[in-house]
């Protein structure tokens, strides 16, 4: 059994080693600039997006804008929300997204970086915010962006409080950014966390989950490592107001999960058919 | 890309420029209308700023807009200095005793080649449609 764990910490380290560490000059308001017309149509007329609420946001300074996790690997809600918080307040605001390790290092995906996405971890968040920057975090992250599409309306950030402890320390407020509509681009069957701790996947990739699904263009898509072509679910973000970090941290998060939930019920009873909203 | 709309008001154009001179008329008298914040201190003059977002699709878009003309009761144009490079621009003109032409236009320009081309044209269904709409809004504030 020690062979196997030399090796599985081997491989850890090999992709840890391969995480860059945030480097905030990569984002690049021209490259984002460039880009918001492609994705102001994709929104627009693919996903027919509504944003609301942006003006909740702090004007000005750092803030810790915490999300509920939608689509599997191709978040059309994270997109959508880049592009109305750049077009909202301008390129030249700061703003960060913690994106998991394998987005983070994925070949395909380096013209992320230059929308200013960078590698979840605790460090990473604490320099954006430090540096006056709005973050954009995913508290559920990959266990909550492949729940099934049945509980697509539940908020499940899974206990994960490190958000909260975050803001406390750089004295920033929460806005929690409520959605629906992501977890319509595909019909998610499961997370199937057996079958991650079975291949080791939550020790070496930090993947807790090995989802299935049914979607374009694969049919029977397993772990969606690829992507997708997600359907054109109907989009609606919704910002909501602003919580300080005054309280312990339990009480805080339960803040901000009622806060999220009442959100996505608000945006879920509007819908009369998924997809079409 | 360029869009512009006329609309004939039973006003002179001095009763025209008490709104179009007064930005802060500008949130009844504009549609769709997400952000409308006043920058600079003062009354409205060449130099003046102001946050104006339009939401056009599925998001808000627009920017920090500078007043570059402020000729009473005669042309106010803008350009936009931050978002979607933008000029715009109201003209009064007499269109006979007591009557008024004005003409409200909008030349704007995304960034990103070809698709910021198709964006732009896209768009400009919508912005055309908001032109039209404030003007009448104009007509109703101006004629009642």
């Amino acid at each position: 059994m020690t062979g196997v764990a030399d090796i599985l910490e081997w491989a850890r380290q090999q992709v840890i080693a391969r995480v860059p560490k945030a480097d905030l000059d990569q984002r690049d308001p021209d490259y984002i600039r460039d880009q918001l017309p492609g994705l102001w149509m994709l929104a627009s007329l693919y996903f027919r997006a509504d944003v609301r609420g942006l003006h909740r946001i702090p004007a000005e300074g750092p803030v810790l804008l915490v999300g509920n996790h939608s689509g599997g690997n191709v978040p059309a809600d994270t997109f959508v929300f880049t592009l109305a918080f750049c077009s909202y307040f301008g390129v030249e605001r700061p703003f960060y997204q913690l994106a998991h390790n394998l987005v983070a290092i994925y070949p395909l995906l380096r013209g992320l970086r230059k929308f200013g996405t960078v590698a979840a971890s605790r460090d990473n968040a604490r320099l954006a915010l430090e540096s006056g920057a709005a973050v954009l975090v995913y508290p559920g992250g990959d266990y909550e962006v492949y729940r099934p599409s049945w509980q697509r309306h539940v908020v499940e950030l899974g206990g994960r409080k490190g958000f909260v402890r975050l803001a406390r320390e750089t004295a920033v407020p929460i806005v929690p950014v409520a959605s629906v509509g992501g977890q319509e681009t595909a019909l998610f069957l499961g997370r199937e966390q057996w079958l991650a701790r079975l291949l080791m996947l939550d020790k070496v990739l930090r993947l807790k989950s090995v989802p299935i699904s049914v979607a374009l263009p694969w049919g029977l898509n397993i772990t969606d490592w690829l992507g997708h072509i997600p359907l054109p679910a109907k989009i609606v973000i919704e910002v909501q107001e602003p919580i300080e970090v005054d309280h312990d941290d339990q009480a805080v998060y339960d803040k901000v999960v009622a806060s999220l939930q009442t959100g996505v019920d608000r945006l879920a009873a509007e819908r009369r058919f998924p997809v079409i909203g | 890309m360029r869009v512009e709309r006329r609309i004939i008001v039973n006003a002179d154009r001095d009763t025209v420029w008490k709104v179009l001179g007064s930005p802060d008329c500008y949130p009844s008298l504009l549609p769709h209308l997400e952000r409308w914040e006043t920058i600079t201190e003062g009354p409205p003059r060449v130099g003046s700023r102001y946050a104006v977002l339009w939401k056009i699709g599925s998001i808000p878009v627009g920017g920090i807009a500078e007043v570059v003309e402020f000729e009473k009761a005669r042309d106010l144009a803008w350009i936009n200095i931050t978002g979607v490079t933008q000029r715009g621009r109201f003209r009064l003109r007499d269109a006979g005793p007591g009557r008024t032409i004005v003409t409200f236009r909008l030349a704007y320009h995304s960034d990103g080649g070809l698709l910021g081309l198709i964006a732009d044209r896209i768009a400009a269904r919508q912005v055309g449609r908001s032109l039209s709409e404030s003007l009448k809004n104009l007509q109703r504030l101006v004629e009642s």
